[in-house]
């Protein structure tokens, strides 16, 4: 089912003042739609979540879900999350500590009023699907993480939800089993085809999952886009350097008008912008640049390159396949990753820089 | 002899000294109502067993102990159903709603549990008599139950403020009304923490004696307490056996509480205090 | 940025006012029994008895205003100043008592051991007991003819004739301390362990590391990471021997000689003679020592913290 939220805000009252957790977020999902919220912790993502939900009432704003109006501008309308059929995933897992894992999946279908039948043949589909079959007599405090995020997963996913939104649901589990899991949830999500709202701080979760992406920082939304949209076309500096498994090289840096060529002034090197990037330049004015290029792009060209800049390798940082660098060129340093192991710490390198994969934003919207 | 068996040995005998303090005058207790004579110490007598004294009190119509007995378990037993009863909504409300003042609230309450009982009780004991209460155990519920509450109320938040609120949210999704998140998630997870402080509540009122002294007047709805206290002998002379049978017959269902309970009566108790 | 992340601009006036209405309504009638009962049942009663204490209220005599003449006629009598004097002697004696052994119960529950569980039990045992229980018990133990406490100093040699305990004021007031002692140092042990099970096992590690020795470690870790604890330990006890009644009543009955009224007792007396009035001015005196020292406790905790 569809989900559209036309300029939602939440302003919570605490102790110390209002706060603004979600200021103006317009979002269209769709059909089937995996949609990712990505943002850093404390920008206002679960509360979009509960929004939506309809924990929370919003303070502004409309929320339509499959084209009925479930909360409105005015606070006239406000349907309860009983009515909404969503289900959710906490980050928590929140599962009842005092059912079984069979009654913690049946809970929806029991307050729903289902028969006793139904929920029998539903429960056992659901703990099919997720692979928790032979636990479905324990009780959640004898189930390990993974196995608890698979109860919470099955309870949202039993009654059949039009909305499915998961608040970080992997960020309990360790590492490899994040991993596992988030190809799985996937594959869930597909299978069954639900509209589905997933929520996350982790950019490569992010990356991985979404069919799209909307990026979020201190309530309001900086860009939504696909995956690759928001790695190849980041607007701001902000989303440069939270996408992207190392952080986008951002560096002040001149760039002047040459013979109508535009130039970029790397120390005493200097890089001549194909014209496109040239015209992005021009039109956020040369004065006050911030260049961005990802230490992925930069390669490292011993000897000769068309485009040759040198540097001091300061640090070197092994992780595994590939080597992040540091590379200092007078007064800048510039993260590098390279395959090349040789490198070593001390050791002068000749960097390759292509133009084209450069990025330009205006300063002052700074990370 | 090394420092560690010193420590040791100054343990074990700290622990028999500790065992010996709080044990020693319940078993002088128990031994004087089993012995025939109440001076077993002296020189020239001994320690002989008779179960006499208890039969006598429980036998002894005019005594009324069975009475007062039943009166004492049966009003700390309502004023201890009623005190959670009545906090435990409240502090479902200060745990989970946005409240403004509730903290101030919580404090307020807490500071009246620390009014004396002589403060009250003059008062209470004309309007009692207004409403035709005294000797009923109505007089002695009442209150109890809010003598009680605020502590009740105290220990109660802090345990259902332990119950996460992704729970309720999780009901909520799930289809539960506020009301229904509450009596069938928030409710049954709190419920050890619930027992606790009716346990608690139990016991204070069943220790209770100035409300009961005054507001009570004979067996009709005396409690144990003060039955015990106003035991006196034909002769002037106290009857000690029988005073000790009767305080080992009292004694007897708060030491089984104490024994089965003790983890639940600690985290009580340790969460009213140390929380703060 | 183009927004600072806490924005402190003024919320439209419309969603304060969402935010007050209906929900907030409810939500404070959750609180609704809680306070009825409290007002009803002690609020009000302890205000009845101030405006009590201001009225010349004897049985069988006409009720009228008296202004402040109850406590004019307690302040001149000595039998109230007999019964402060004991109250705060018996205050002072019984509550750093208690919390000394408190405490060393409290280190040696707090000591790993096999019987962990028995044994917080049995130190917990004399606190679940009616105090009117304990009273009697005591009164047998230091009975003059056949009690324990005459019967271990004559064997251990301390006094060749009995000592009339309960005869004497001294021994009277001996008498209520180790009884209170007796009944109210399992719940300040138990208080205080939860306190030192709140000390991170690793500080005494890192004492170890460093070499500090048994004292040490319990003066420059135990004690002030735990005086928060003492503190609320202190605060209740405190209040607690303030209003002392029932053992009082049950164990000396305030004798011999009224030496060993607490002011509640004394209170409870004209109460039971029909001068309502006094026995107010009596009762709100306790009330006003007791709330003074309730202030001055929370003032004292709140430096403490300050300090650890
Ligand atoms: N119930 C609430 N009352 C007051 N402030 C809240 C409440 N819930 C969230 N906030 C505030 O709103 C902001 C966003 O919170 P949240 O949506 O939980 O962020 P995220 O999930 O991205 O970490 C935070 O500053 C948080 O403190
Ligand atoms: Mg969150």
């Amino acid at each position: 089912m569809r989900l559209v939220l036309s300029d939602v805000g939440k302003t919570f009252l605490s102790l110390r003042g209002p706060v603004r957790a979600v200021r103006d977020v317009t979002l269209a999902i769709g059909e089937g739609e995996l949609f990712v919220l990505l943002g850093p912790s404390g920008c206002g993502k679960s509360t979009v979540l509960n929004l939506a939900a309809g924990l929370v009432k919003p303070t502004s704003g409309e929320i339509r879900l499959g084209g009925r109006v479930v909360a409105s501008r005015d606070g006239k309308v406000f349907v309860p999350p009983k009515e909404r059929n969503v289900a959710m995933v906490f980050q928590s897992y929140a599962l009842y500590p005092h059912l079984t894992v069979f009654e913690n999946i049946a809970f929806p279908l029991r307050v729903a009023g289902e028969k006793k039948g139904d929920i029998g043949h539903a429960v056992a589909q659901a703990g099919k699907t997720l692979g928790i079959s032979d636990i479905l007599q324990a009780r959640p405090a004898e189930l390990s993480g993974g196995q608890r995020q698979r109860v919470a997963i099955a309870r949202a996913i039993v009654r059949k939800p039009a909305l499915f939104l998961l608040d970080e649901p992997l960020s309990n589990l360790d590492a490899g089993l994040r991993a596992s899991t988030r190809g799985e949830l996937k594959r869930l999500q597909r299978e069954l085809g639900v509209t589905t709202l997933y929520v996350t701080h982790d950019q490569t979760e992010a990356m991985t999952l979404g069919d799209r992406i909307a990026l979020l920082r201190d309530g309001a939304v900086v860009q939504t886009g696909t995956p690759r949209d928001l790695y190849e076309r980041p607007e701001t500096p902000f989303a440069a350097s939270f996408i992207g498994s190392t952080p986008m090289n951002l560096l002040k840096i001149p760039v002047l008008e040459e013979g109508g060529n535009a130039v970029l002034c790397l120390g005493e090197t200097r890089l001549i912008l194909p014209p496109g990037q040239a015209a992005r330049v021009r039109r956020l004015g040369t004065a006050g640049i911030l260049f961005g290029i990802r230490p992925e792009h930069v390669r490292i060209a011993r000897g000769t390159a068309d485009r040759p800049v040198t540097g001091t390798v300061t640090s070197v940082e092994d992780l595994g396949r590939e080597s992040l660098l540091q590379v200092r060129m007078g007064e800048m340093s510039l993260s590098v990753l390279t395959g090349d192991k040789t490198v070593r710490e001390g050791e002068t390198v000749v960097l390759d820089i292509p133009p084209e994969e450069a990025h330009f934003f205006a300063e002052g919207n700074g990370p | 002899m090394s420092g560690e068996g010193q420590v040791r040995l100054l343990y074990r005998a700290g622990v028999l000294g500790m065992a010996v303090f709080a044990l020693g005058p319940i078993l002088y207790m128990a031994l004087t109502a089993a012995s025939v004579r109440p001076d077993f110490l002296s020189p020239g007598t001994g320690f002989e067993f008779t179960a006499a004294h208890f039969l006598s009190v429980l036998r002894t119509t005019s005594l009324h102990f069975p009475d007062y007995l039943r009166n004492s378990l049966v009003v700390s037993g309502i004023s201890a159903a009623l005190c959670v009863g009545i906090a435990s909504p409240a502090a479902y409300a200060i745990t989970r709603l946005p409240l403004p003042g509730r903290m101030l609230f919580l404090l307020c309450i807490l500071a009246v549990s620390m009014f004396p009982p002589v403060s009250m009780v003059s008062y209470l004991f004309r309007f009692m008599g207004t409403l035709g209460l005294i000797n009923t155990y109505a007089a002695l519920v009442l209150p109890y139950t809010a003598w009680i509450l605020p502590l009740s109320l105290w220990i109660l938040t802090s345990y259902f403020a332990q119950v996460p609120a992704d729970l309720d949210r999780a009901a909520v999704v799930d289809g539960c009304t506020r009301l229904a998140a509450l009596r069938k998630v928030v409710l049954p997870v709190a419920a050890p923490g619930i027992f606790s402080t009716a346990l608690l509540a139990f016991i204070f009122a069943f220790n209770e004696f100035l409300f009961a002294l005054m507001l009570t007047t004979d067996h009709a709805a005396r409690t144990v307490p003060v039955g015990i206290a106003l035991f006196e002998g034909l002769h002037g002379e106290i009857p000690w056996g029988v005073v000790m049978a009767a305080s080992v017959l009292t004694t007897v269902p708060v030491v089984l509480l104490t024994l089965v309970f003790q983890r639940r009566i600690i985290q009580g108790l340790t969460r009213g205090a140390v929380k703060g | 940025m183009e927004e600072p992340p806490g924005d402190r601009r003024p919320l439209p006036p419309d969603v304060r006012e969402r935010h007050a209405a209906g929900e907030l309504v409810r939500g404070y009638a959750f609180l609704a029994p809680v306070s009825a009962f409290v007002a009803v049942f002690v609020i009000v009663p302890v205000i009845g008895t101030f405006a009590g204490s201001l009225m010349q209220d004897v049985t069988f005599l006409p009720k009228r205003f008296l202004g402040p003449g109850n406590y004019r006629a307690m302040l001149s009598d000595p039998g109230f100043w007999q019964a402060l004097r004991f109250t705060c002697l018996f205050t002072l004696v019984s509550v750093p008592l208690e919390l000394f052994l408190g405490l060393a119960f409290a280190l040696l529950l707090a000591h790993p051991s096999r019987a962990r569980g028995l044994l917080r039990a049995c130190v917990l045992i004399p606190w679940a007991i009616p105090a009117a229980v304990s009273g009697r018990i005591f009164q047998l133990i230091y009975n003059y003819h056949y009690g324990l406490a005459n019967y271990l100093a004559g064997l251990i040699g301390l006094s060749d004739r009995p000592v009339s305990w309960l005869g004497s004021p001294v021994g009277a007031f001996a008498a209520l301390v180790t009884a209170d002692a007796w009944k109210t140092t399992p719940f300040v042990a138990i208080i205080l362990l939860a306190g030192l099970s709140g000390i991170p096992g690793d500080l005494y590690l890192q004492a170890e590391i460093d070499r500090a020795g048994v004292l040490r470690r319990f003066t420059r870790i135990t004690l002030p990471l735990l005086s928060p604890v003492i503190v609320v330990a202190l605060l209740f006890r405190t209040i607690d021997a303030l209003r002392v009644f029932d053992l009082v009543f049950v164990l000396t009955g305030g004798g011999p000689g009224g030496s060993t009224n607490s002011l509640s007792l004394y209170g409870y007396h004209y109460f039971l003679s029909g001068d309502f009035g006094y026995g107010s001015a009596v009762s709100v005196a306790l009330f006003l020592i007791a709330f003074g020292l309730s202030v001055l406790y929370v003032r004292a905790g709140r430096f403490a913290r300050e300090l650890a």
